[in-house]
């Protein structure tokens, strides 16, 4: 009798489970599946559903790999813009008076949503924007510069770090807080002056911190729809947009599928190496 | 080399509190030196005023014969044990060690000789390639000992080193400290709030109290005779009650206090007469068994309240009239609670303070 409740209760207790596991069964690996079973032809809801590889031979032609590059050389790019700027950032406020003040104030741009903020920094580079009425009455230029949908996608990359910064900055700020106080102090008293404790002790302390903030901005970017859409190129321009318009514009929702499953496939595999190489170059500091 | 200090006419404000009101003193080459006090004394900034991360408002930092008010904290020749440790978390005990010596430009090709002689010398050998997370809190502590040995410093500096450590450990540690502070003649200040620390490990003690220094001497004479009311209560316990004082003859004094009248002999009392306070010290305080003689001894009459057995000591906590008395005896008596009893205490033994 107590073995038999002791069983039940035993099962039951799977149940608890549900609420995590199950969201994560049904929305992550369920949409990954039909993702996946959708590029082999299935579950097509634009045409017959057969099994078919033809989607795939079709898939890596010339569109997509452009776009492919273009949305790893922004996400490169944006990711190393960033933490360029929030790291020394991070190192200034630190020192600065009221530095929770200016911290709040940094964060703002985090709660404006990404097609707000395009727009908004659309409005002061724009052909009639404000820069450029500046630059021209100022004769600086003759004739307003092109700096939206340019083909380089300088637009894109200053609206993704204008929007990133503040993330990342969230995060470089609290491991730089993180680096105690009397440590600093042991480095100077052993004879480490400014240079030597910025070196030996702070960058060292917080270097994991940004190799993961860079990773997170990196994945941001890398899938971007909005900004790229708004202020990027108009070709080439990111993998995100390509695997709309092929869902949407062409009805084609098997390559998007496709499209699909290589974006993560590309995603998971840098930031694999990423992370291997990370690794090692902490173990040899 | 070893080097003197002298700190003259130091004043730290933060805001409006003082925290250092005007503090000098001088310590000897290779003088063991322990500034003792309360917490918020003052003592840990003038430790940070020492080793030159605070600049005093007033006064000067000299050591021998240079001043060291404008030389930045890396050029000081101090090394400094952190309360923390504050151990390089990413680097391993050896790499730890090793820093000074890189940052002061030693040779590399001395480098690991003196880690390792470091090394030995506070018994960490074999632990080169942990990481400070991986060791015990004694041991981070040798580590952080002997990362301030390593570059023979002028001046070692303390700053309650041991206080994270449990009790057996600590004085294993702290006597380990002095051998090596005593074998290096490295002159050492070492800031702490633990009296029997103090009392161990220093050749001076400089006591202090909001800011102030209150009394500069050697450990006996700092526990045996005190200045004021707050350093005898502070370093060790004392029974101490208010008196009227009256000066008999010599440094003879008739002292008029709750306990009754008694007979003081006290060499350093300046003043004639007045009302002041009398110190006992527990330890002082002798049980006198019926039949027993007193000879001189004063004799105070009272209850046992609690009787405490300390394994080393029996303590008792007595009333005299209307007074309490703490009496720390020998551990093989036998007295119960409720016990009516006479105690002796030595003339030599009543210390008159000022309040």
């Amino acid at each position: 009798m107590k073995t038999a409740r002791k069983k039940r209760k035993f099962e039951w207790g799977y149940l608890l489970l549900l609420p995590g596991l199950g969201y994560i069964l049904f929305f992550l690996a369920g949409a990954t599946g039909m993702m996946i079973a959708q590029s082999f032809g299935l579950f097509n809801y634009t045409a017959e559903s057969r099994f078919s590889l033809e989607y795939w031979r079709g898939i890596l032609n010339e569109t997509f790999v452009d776009d492919l590059l273009y949305s790893l050389k922004i996400a490169v790019c944006a990711s190393l813009l960033c933490i360029c700027i929030a790291y020394p950032l991070a190192l200034i406020i630190k020192k600065l008076p009221g530095e929770r003040t200016i911290l709040s104030l940094v964060k703002i741009p985090m709660f404006i949503p990404a097609l707000v903020a395009s727009l908004l920094i659309l409005n002061i580079i724009d052909y009639h924007g404000i820069l450029n009425i500046i630059l021209v009455r100022l004769q600086i230029i003759e004739e307003p510069l092109r700096l939206r949908n340019d083909s380089w996608g300088v637009a894109a990359l200053l609206i993704q770090a204008w929007k990133n910064i503040p993330f990342m900055l969230i995060i470089m700020y609290s491991a730089v807080e993180a680096v105690r106080r009397d440590v600093i102090d042991a480095a100077r008293n052993l004879g480490a002056g400014r240079l030597a404790v910025f070196t030996q002790i702070i960058v060292p302390l917080t270097l994991p911190s940004a190799l993961v903030s860079v990773i997170l901005v990196f994945i941001r970017v890398f899938n971007d729809y909005v900004i790229s859409k708004t202020a990027g190129p108009l070709y080439p321009n990111t993998i995100s947009n390509l695997m709309h318009v092929t869902a949407y514009l062409y009805n084609d929702w098997p390559s998007a599928a496709c499209i699909g499953c290589l974006m993560v496939i590309t995603a998971v595999s840098f930031v694999s190496a990423y992370t291997y190489l990370s690794k090692k170059l902490m173990q040899n500091l | 080399m070893a080097e003197g200090l002298s700190l003259k006419n130091i004043t730290k404000r933060f805001g409006n509190f003082t925290a250092l009101n005007h503090v000098s003193f001088d310590i000897k080459p290779g003088e063991f030196v322990t500034l003792l006090g309360p917490s918020g004394c003052g003592k840990t900034t003038l430790l940070r005023i020492i080793a030159g991360f605070l600049e005093p408002d007033e006064g000067e930092v000299w050591f021998g014969d240079q001043k060291m008010n404008d030389v930045p904290p890396h050029k000081r020749n101090t090394a400094m044990c952190f309360q923390s440790y504050a151990l390089f978390p990413h680097k391993t005990v050896y790499e730890n060690i090793r820093f000074g010596l890189r940052m002061r430009k030693v040779p590399a090709s001395q480098h690991r000789a003196l880690v390792e002689e470091a090394m030995a010398m506070v018994n960490l050998t074999g632990l080169e390639n942990r990481k400070p997370y991986e060791l015990s809190g004694g041991q981070q502590q040798r580590v952080a000992l002997a990362r301030s040995v390593v570059v023979r410093p002028n001046i070692l500096l303390f700053d309650e080193p041991l206080s994270n450590l449990d009790a057996k450990l600590r004085e294993k540690v702290r006597v380990e400290i002095r051998d090596l502070q005593r074998k290096l003649g490295i002159t050492a200040i070492y800031v702490t709030h633990d009296q029997s620390e103090a009392l161990a490990i220093s050749d001076t003690i400089i006591s202090m109290n909001q800011g102030a220094i209150i009394q500069k001497s050697d450990p006996r004479t700092i526990y045996d005779r005190p200045v004021s009311k707050f350093i005898a209560d502070f370093i060790g316990t004392a029974n101490l009650v208010p008196c009227t004082v009256t000066r008999q003859q010599g440094s003879l004094f008739q002292v008029q206090s709750p306990y009754g009248m008694l007979l003081a002999e006290d060499k350093d009392f300046p003043h004639d007469s007045g009302e002041y306070y009398l110190c006992i010290r527990p330890e002082d305080v002798r049980p006198v068994l019926d039949g027993e003689p007193a000879g001189e001894d004063n004799i105070l009459e009272g209850v046992v309240k609690n009787s405490i057995y300390m394994g080393n000591t029996l303590d008792l906590f007595a009333r005299v009239q209307t007074e309490p008395l703490r009496a720390s005896v020998w551990k093989d008596y036998h007295i119960e609670e409720g016990t009516r009893i006479r105690f002796a205490v030595p003339r030599s033994k009543i210390r008159i303070l000022e309040g």
